[in-house]
């Protein structure tokens, strides 16, 4: 929306006569300027945006990527089959078109096989094929070979394999190979992973999940936290020393062998339970602070005059002492709510959350136990997950500094 | 008993009838002792949970030991389970609360027991081993992070929404979004592998084993080169947590009205931003600081072994993974008793700084 | 004498210079890893638990009496000069002599005597096949035997040899102990056995080319010196043995910039490239085993032999190895429960014709579905004749990380076959509790050991997976559930533990094969488990600082206890490349 174009929406909206309608869209129009106002908050609520449409949209557009393919494990970003022919050949044999009515070959279980199958769907009887056995590596070279030898006439394979097979040194027997197509399918633009399937079709399908049960996690215990540190400094007494003895309790339990010993009793497939249970063990940090800075509120002038008027528990809670510490509470739901993403990673080693839904989370459980992190082509599958969840975090962080300052009207003035 | 005195008043201000010895006292009988006694009981509580816990886990002493020899040595199960029960003293199917009772009998005579895994040794003398580097290593990047934190946090409050604030948000939200093991295995891939600005191995273990340990520089200097790479690491990762939260806890309190009441009395800056806004701001992170130093006994199980500093967290995992079930509550024992009375001297201490929750935390 | 003087002086100038440049030569070394405890937990008792454990390395220190050389199928003496049955009554072992260990004290038959009566407190099964061993002479010492068999001859070589001036007295009082058949519950027994576990020597006597000192254990690594009088001093090319501590992820920095020069984990492939990358040379010698996928044999559909052929047919191994090990996974081909490299040792040609090889091949699992009474659904899922889904839960150790790979791997083949399949990682002991306990659907567990007798890896299926687990846990027990007794196209088999247990005793070679033949094809039909592929090592050799033999040296296929790089390094195989 173009800056210029508010009021004018802005005047139409007043004389529209619904009220019900405007009761709705008031809150956001003040939003909106207030968001305007603030360029950082405005990044933060993109980004946020970006990753709803990721997490909604992109699934549609990306499909998730489960093919494997023995030839392009852990390949780096950018990586695509090209077309390889020998040197005289190079001219004629540009595109699959062109190979009408020869013989093409492939490696099978590769990209090259994928991509061959898909094409051949769509232009049945192109050409004709000739497949070669994978024989744990050797299949590349044998096919290359079969094409030194004319036996095919080209071949479609994947672009680390000729940077790997076909070294510039005159030594090798492939010296009479070139790529005549170097773009013939779609760039990996993330890599590959330790399947060879493509890692970015992985990050937009794999948010979701993770991303509804981290926000889960962290509003239960941000709740739990809340409630039960106002409750405890607000009431004190008996109730203090038994809420302040729980939290004690669960701060202290070590949680790798309660976790063993829950996963050996229970499984997790809900998300809900999962992030119950997550939330369930990380409230008690929050509610500690949470308490101390209810019990420095608790002696302020409006809660003193809201316990005189006896307004309430609830009221004095959620209309006095919660606006009050807002921002620490938010900042401290955005750790929870990262935490709870990489308490979920943890939860895969341990068996209580499944490997089959394919989140970040389990990117990043096999990526680090496949040893990715050490090679430079292959980082981007620990990397991108954690990247993703950093870059979720700094959208949140961004986002909540702007709706702290529309809502806390002190932090407009005071400056 | 409501005040409506400003919100914070140095020592000297409180009422004079009260002499120093008499105002102690009546915490004692009123506040301190009842504090501690309460986590006399949470102590117990938790060794008692991890007691029965830690046995429930999957797997015991003599599994862990029969798995072992079979995968080095290539023996039968059968032979490879003769063998273990020969090694341990532990009998899986002993009576637990029997073995409960006889633990708790040793514990009141402050006696950990000996290790299951290491017949003969005793637990204590493994932990006097291994947890003295990593009070140091965690200690010092606790340290190093929350005054840095902190610092940088009241700044950026101060400097709200200019570049420089927008700036150290993004670093710090990034930073604290980035578990500190990708930090740990960056920083040796990059500066160790990539760029070999240091070796990998040298500076691995705690100090440099050519040397004996005493109080020289050059002994104290190796220390610190073998530190550095964990606390490094502790800092990246519990940074960024610290810098948002003083930030916003900062800005929370300049909106004060008895900030603005002292801008508007014309007191200094710097008073106003120590007396008034650092020392409110900073109460909340009392409270967080309290917890983390309680965990400096755990120590990073990762980071650890990561970096091969053998501390407390690293035998931690090792006696885990050893289902050793006494070193194991020797060490959660350490850990409890640390957490729980930080967190005790954290309320007695936050009450001396915040006059108001002593009060009606007193009374009440 | 003037001139003798000067000769004197000169002499005595060159003797310093030579010393000099001696002392100022870096000490040659052999850079390694092994993950080891620190003390107070890590001593010096190798009867003990605890034991600073070097792993493979620890021969250099306590060497064997011989090492078994796979490729050649027979031993070759490293403390034992001659070694050889005394018909079927005994076995004699004659030591080398000169060799003496790191206290000044010569290697004698007496030491061998210690480690054996020593080794009964604890459990040594070597004490089921003899009865006694007594020191003939300096030299020689003599095995008298109960029951004799190849596999106790293996037992008595490649135990580690112990310092008779460390443990004499524990063997002293342990030998009328062995002669009146006292067990574990005996007081007399209990009491030394516990003086035993307890006794912590202040230092390392080794009898092998370098020795431990204390002063040399630090967090980082452990640094093996030479140990002038031991076994082979002569021959080793290293002045020092460098152990780096810690695990693979730990340790793989150090093979990247060149610290650790050679390591036997089990890296993760992407690691491997790397290193490749980095012009480092990986050894691939066989482990014999490797995982398999294990049945719950008392579920209804899963204890139809049919559909596990079927399965084997549908999944396709050499994707399976390869995504999980790189070109270290080698897929099983003879599916016959034991390594082809074993198989093609024992089976006769025969035999080996007679095996079906499950290749790859959908058509043929989809007609054995069908023939086993399954059929696809309109969604393609393969259903019962009560048109229930086949849907089964996999369960994997988390921790292993080539295991997990297969295991993601073949649910998702297995799915793509029209199955549906869920895949859970389980903290490694539950995982493996859960399949003693008979508490699994499916499940990733290891099929076949480092032995060179196939009998020992029968046992992995028919004793550790079937029942016997049980006796480790408290669990309900019985494992997959296989039955013992089975019917094969070859006849009937009364008990398959027994059957295993028997392939290795005696000295009837032949006899010996013909079990094998019976447990090889009764297990290649009936599959109570799926082998999918063999670990073999993807061991770092770092040969810009290091000169071994080239990759293909048939020294590379000894594993287990008969590691080759102890073997190399006290050899003189391996040597510092200049």
């Amino acid at each position: 929306m173009v800056s210029q174009a508010a009021p004018t929406h802005e005047r139409i909206i007043q004389t529209a006569p619904p009220r019900l309608m405007e009761g709705l869209l008031r809150p956001l129009r003040v939003f909106w300027r207030a968001l305007r106002q603030n360029p950082v908050g405005l990044v933060g609520f993109s980004g946020l945006l970006c990753y709803a449409l990721l997490i909604t949209v992109g699934p549609l557009l990306v499909p998730f990527d489960n093919i494997v393919r023995l030839d392009q494990i852990a390949a780096p970003p950018g990586s695509r089959q090209v077309l390889l022919t020998r040197a005289e050949d190079a001219a004629r044999y540009t595109t699959l078109e062109s190979l009408a009515g020869r013989t093409v070959g492939y490696v099978r279980e590769t990209g090259g096989e994928a991509f061959l199958r898909d094409y051949l769907r769509a232009n049945p009887d192109a050409f004709q094929t000739e497949d070669t056995r994978w024989r744990s590596g050797r299949g590349v070279p044998d096919a290359m070979q079969a094409l030194a030898d004319g036996e095919i006439d080209a071949l479609v394979v994947f672009s680390e394999s000729v940077k790997r097979f076909i070294p510039h040194d005159p030594a090798t027997p492939f010296t009479n190979l070139v790529v005549s197509n170097p773009a013939l399918g779609a760039p990996h633009l993330l890599g590959t992973d330790t399947q060879g399937r493509d890692i970015f079709s992985h990050i937009v399908n794999g948010g979701s999940a993770l991303i509804y049960t981290a926000l889960l996690a962290g509003f239960f215990s941000s709740l739990i936290a809340v409630t039960l540190g106002s409750l405890a400094a607000l009431i004190g007494g008996v109730v203090d020393n038994v809420l302040t003895s729980i939290a004690n309790f669960v701060l202290t339990i070590p949680g790798f062998p309660l976790l063993v010993v829950l996963a050996s009793l229970i499984t997790l497939n809900n998300m809900v339970l999962l992030a119950a249970l997550i939330g369930a063990l990380s409230w008690p940090v929050l509610m500690r602070a949470v308490r101390s800075q209810v019990l420095s509120l608790r002696e302020r002038d409006y809660v003193e005059a809201a316990v005189a008027l006896n307004l309430g528990l609830p009221h004095i809670i959620l209309r006095e002492i919660l606006p009050n510490m807002m921002s620490f509470v938010a900042i401290n739901f955005i750790f929870a709510v990262t935490s709870a993403m990489y308490q979920q990673v943890g939860l895969i080693f341990l068996g209580m959350a499944p490997i089959n839904d394919y989140t970040w989370g389990v990117m990043l459980y096999f990526g680090r136990t496949r040893g990715t992190l050490f090679s430079a082509d292959s980082a981007l599958m620990v990397l991108a997950p954690v990247l993703a969840i950093a870059f979720f975090q700094v959208s949140m962080v961004l986002f909540a500094r702007a709706v702290e300052e529309m809502f806390d009207p002190r932090l407009r003035t005071a400056k | 008993m409501a005040t409506l005195n400003p919100p914070i008043r140095s020592a000297s201000s409180r009422p004079p009838s009260l002499t120093a010895s008499a105002r102690l006292r009546r915490l004692a009988r009123s506040y301190t002792l009842r504090v501690f006694a309460q986590a006399v009981v949470t102590v117990w509580a938790v060794i008692t949970f991890t007691f029965f816990l830690i046995r429930l886990m999957p797997g015991n002493p003599v599994d862990v030991y029969i798995d072992f020899l079979m995968n080095q040595q290539n023996i039968t199960y059968e032979e490879a389970r003769a063998r273990a029960a020969s090694q341990f003293k532990f009998d899986p199917d002993a009576n637990i609360f029997v073995q409960y009772g006889e633990y708790m009998g040793r514990l009141i005579q402050l006696d950990l027991g000996e290790s299951i895994t290491s017949t003969g040794t005793r637990v204590i003398e493994q932990i006097a081993r291994f947890l003295p580097w990593t009070v140091f290593s965690v200690g010092l990047g606790l340290f190093i992070s929350f005054i840095l934190g902190v610092t940088i946090g009241t700044i950026m409050a101060y400097l709200r929404n200019s570049w420089l604030d927008n700036l150290f948000s993004l670093l710090a939200s990034i930073l604290g979004a980035v578990p500190n093991y990708i930090w740990g295995l960056l920083i040796l891939i990059v500066f160790g592998v990539q760029l070999q600005w240091f070796q990998v191995g040298a500076l691995r273990g705690t100090y440099n084993s050519s040397l004996t340990p005493g109080f020289n520089l050059t002994f104290l200097l190796s220390v610190l080169t073998h530190a550095a790479l964990p606390v490094l690491v502790y800092v990246l990762g519990s940074i960024g947590r610290w810098m948002l939260n003083m930030r916003n806890s900062t800005i929370g309190t300049l909106g004060e009205d008895y900030v603005s009441v002292a801008r508007a009395r014309g007191l200094p800056p710097s008073r106003i931003l120590l007396a008034y806004v650092g020392r409110n701001a900073a109460l909340p992170m009392f409270t967080l600081l309290a917890i983390d130093i309680g965990f400096i006994i755990g120590g990073s199980v990762i980071i650890e072994e990561l970096f091969v500093y053998k501390g407390i967290g690293s035998f931690l995992f090792w006696s885990i993974s050893q289902r050793d079930y006494t070193s194991m509550q020797g060490v959660f024992l350490v850990i409890t008793i640390s957490v729980v009375f930080s967190n005790v001297l954290a309320d007695l201490l936050y009450s001396q700084l915040d006059p108001r929750v002593r009060v009606g935390g007193g009374e009440k | 004498m003037r001139r003798g003087l000067f000769i004197f002086l000169l002499l005595t100038l060159a003797l310093a210079l030579a010393v000099g440049a001696v002392g100022a030569q870096e000490p040659t070394r052999f850079a390694g890893g092994w993950p080891y405890q620190l003390p107070p937990d890590g001593h010096f008792n190798s009867y003990a638990s605890g034991v600073i454990n070097l792993g493979i390395y620890w021969d250099l220190m306590e060497p064997p009496l011989g090492v078994y050389m796979w490729a050649q199928g027979a031993y070759e003496g490293m403390l034992a000069e001659r070694f050889g049955f005394e018909g079927d009554e005994a076995y004699t072992v004659t030591l080398k002599s000169g060799v003496s260990w790191s206290d000044g004290s010569p290697v004698t038959a007496r030491d061998i005597v210690t480690t054996f009566y020593t080794g009964y407190l604890i459990g040594w099964a070597v004490w089921n096949d003899i009865s006694s061993v007594e020191a003939v002479d300096d030299r020689t010492a003599r095995f008298v035997f109960k029951a004799p068999s190849q596999a106790a001859e293996r037992r008595i070589l490649t135990e580690q040899i112990r310092p008779a001036s460390v443990y004499g007295a524990f063997a002293e009082r342990a030998k009328p102990l062995v002669e009146a058949g006292a067990r574990a519950g005996s007081a007399d027994f209990d009491a030394l056995l516990s003086e035993l576990t307890t006794f912590r020597p202040e230092a390392f006597v080794s009898a092998g080319p370098y020795v431990l000192l204390p002063e040399n254990i630090t967090d980082a690594k452990v640094v093996l010196v030479k140990n002038e009088g031991g076994l082979n001093a002569d021959i080793v090319a290293f002045d020092e043995v460098h152990l780096w501590n810690g695990e693979t992820e730990v340790v793989t920095p150090l093979v990247l910039n060149g610290e650790l020069w050679y390591g036997t984990y089990g890296f993760p492939p992407a690691t491997e490239a790397q290193f490749i990358q980095a012009g480092i040379d990986i050894i691939r010698g066989p482990s014999y085993s490797g995982p398999a996928l294990y049945f719950n044999h008392a579920i209804e559909p899963l204890n139809n032999v049919k559909l596990r052929q079927a399965l084997a047919y549908a999944i396709n191994r050499e994707q399976n190895g390869f995504v999980s090990l790189g070109e270290s996974g080698i897929a099983n081909e003879c599916m016959c429960g034991m390594s082809d490299n074993l198989a093609s040792v024992w089976l006769s040609d025969e035999v080996m014709d007679s095996l079906n090889y499950y290749d790859y091949d959908r058509a043929m699992a989809e007609s054995l579905m069908i023939e086993a009474g399954f059929s696809r659904s309109a969604a393609g899922k393969w259903t019962d004749a009560g048109g229930n889904v086949l849907a089964f839960e996999l369960i994997f150790p988390a921790e292993f990380l080539d295991w997990a790979a297969a295991a993601e791997n073949v649910t998702a083949q297995l799915n793509d076959f029209g199955l549906e399949i869920s895949a859970r990682g389980v903290q490694f002991q539950q995982q493996q509790q859960d399949v003693y306990d008979n508490n699994f659907q499916l499940a990733i567990r290891n099929w076949g050991v480092g032995s060179p007798f196939p009998g020992q890896a029968y046992l992995q299926a028919y004793d550790r997976y079937n029942g016997q687990g049980e006796l480790a846990g408290e669990g309900v027990g019985g494992g997959m559930r296989f039955p013992q007794s089975v019917e094969y196209s070859g006849g009937t088999i009364e008990n398959l533990r027994q059957l295993a247990l028997d392939s290795s005793s005696g000295l009837d070679i032949d006899a010996q094969r013909a079990r094998v033949a019976m447990l090889a094809l009764s297990y290649n039909e009936l599959l109570p488990a799926i082998p999918l592929w063999e670990r073999y090592g993807n061991n770092p050799l770092n040969r810009a600082k290091l000169n071994a033999p080239p990759n293909g040296d048939p020294v590379y296929i000894n594993a287990g206890v008969d590691h080759f790089m102890p073997y190399l390094i006290m050899t003189g195989g391996i040597t510092p490349a200049v």
